[in-house]
């Protein structure tokens, strides 16, 4: 490749750059259909883009959902439900120009997500490693004493511990306990 | 004998048309197509009207698709060597042999009502007509009809009732729907 050829490709990567985020600054993220939300998430932001001279008629349907703020405009808010689950065409929005004439109803599907931890503990210093154990699995666990996705009393050390299970941007938590163990005497001979 | 043979011609081929209309033409602005709201002028000349067996015109009819409101008036159309009276603008109007008319302008004959006018044309007339509001693409057809003695019924000897509809716009509204991204969470 000789130097024009090369200050051709450059270019190119430069134009390209400029547009993705000239789109991404435009346009705002793009959310993968389904959409994860969690359990019990309030003010749960959706938003398509904006016609100035359009009105938007949103309805939430399953997902215990609940449109809060924003309805007639192209953003709202929506509270969600505490039952997990796929929820098909939860958030839909019908776009009407000046002329208020409907366009093509635009979807999108919501899994909510609830996740829980089984309860560990409590354990003495020195007990070996536990698995730790989230729902649904895929998740991590975080926190002191955690070692891929168990938990180590002997690195945690004797206290109370709060442990953290992350999926999806969604959370939960589980408290363990790594009690002393018992200290015992020397041996004595009467 | 050719001259009575040449007549005759004449006469069959005058009397086998009878159209009376001739010359006719428009203006549009803004040209189509049209979406709601579009206020558009048309502008209709009827450049020559022949009155076949002295069959006089009457009314110029304004045939309008469902897709058009608020047809206005701008300019009458005149009357050269006519006869006296006016041509009024009338919405809907019965004639005494039970031909309805309109919107359109008809003439009224000052002299002997139902004779229409002698003129021969030509005839310029302008109006304005507005695209309704909507959102299915309704039918934006415009044309107009000549009419006269033999439509109307001023005269039993009229012969020009084959006059056709001119045509000046034939299209459908141009229906603009809203093309709405995709739902985005935040």
């Amino acid at each position: 490749m000789n130097y024009k050829e090369n200050k051709q490709v450059l270019l190119t990567l430069f134009i390209t750059m400029i547009m993705m985020v000239t789109t991404i600054f435009t346009y705002g993220q793009t959310t993968i259909n389904p959409d994860t939300v969690c359990a019990n998430a309030t003010g749960e932001q959706y938003f398509v883009t904006n016609t100035p001279t359009s009105t938007y008629q949103w309805t939430i349907t399953g997902g215990g959902g609940t449109l809060q703020t924003g309805q007639g405009s192209n953003s709202i808010t929506v509270d969600w439900g505490g039952v997990s689950g796929l929820y098909p065409n939860a958030v839909e929005v019908i776009e009407s120009n000046a002329a208020n004439c409907p366009g093509t109803p635009i979807l999108l599907d919501v899994f909510v997500l609830d996740l829980s931890g089984n309860p560990i503990g409590p354990f003495c210093a020195g007990d070996p490693t536990t698995p730790l154990v989230g729902n649904p699995v895929g998740g991590t666990w975080s926190g002191t004493g955690v070692v891929a996705n168990a938990f180590q009393p002997s690195s945690a050390g004797v206290g109370n511990y709060v442990l953290t299970y992350s999926m999806a941007g969604c959370n939960t938590t589980i408290n363990v306990v790594v009690n002393n163990g018992p200290v015992t005497g020397p041996i004595q001979h009467y | 004998m050719r001259k009575l043979l040449t007549i005759l011609l004449v006469f069959f081929s005058i009397t086998t048309y009878s159209q009376c209309v001739s010359n006719q033409s428009f203006t549009l602005t803004p040209p189509g197509p049209y979406q709601p709201g579009d206020v558009v002028v048309v502008n209709y000349t009827l450049g020559n009207f022949t009155g076949i067996n002295v069959n006089w015109i009457h009314a110029f009819q304004i045939n309008l698709g469902v897709g058009w409101t608020n047809l206005t008036p701008i300019i009458t159309p005149g009357n050269p060597f006519g006869s006296t009276g006016n041509w009024l603008w009338d919405l809907q109007n019965t004639y005494p042999g039970g031909f309805n008319f309109g919107p359109g302008w008809r003439f009224v004959n000052a002299g002997t009502a139902g004779w229409g006018t002698s003129s021969n044309g030509p005839f310029t007339m302008r109006f304005s007509v507005t695209v309704a509001p909507t959102c299915t693409p309704d039918n934006l057809n415009i044309s107009m009809e000549v009419f006269d003695d033999c439509v109307t019924g001023g005269w039993a000897n009229g012969n020009c009732c084959s006059d056709p509809a001119f045509q000046i716009y034939n299209g459908n509204v141009q229906v603009v729907t809203p093309i709405t991204s995709n739902i985005n969470h935040y």
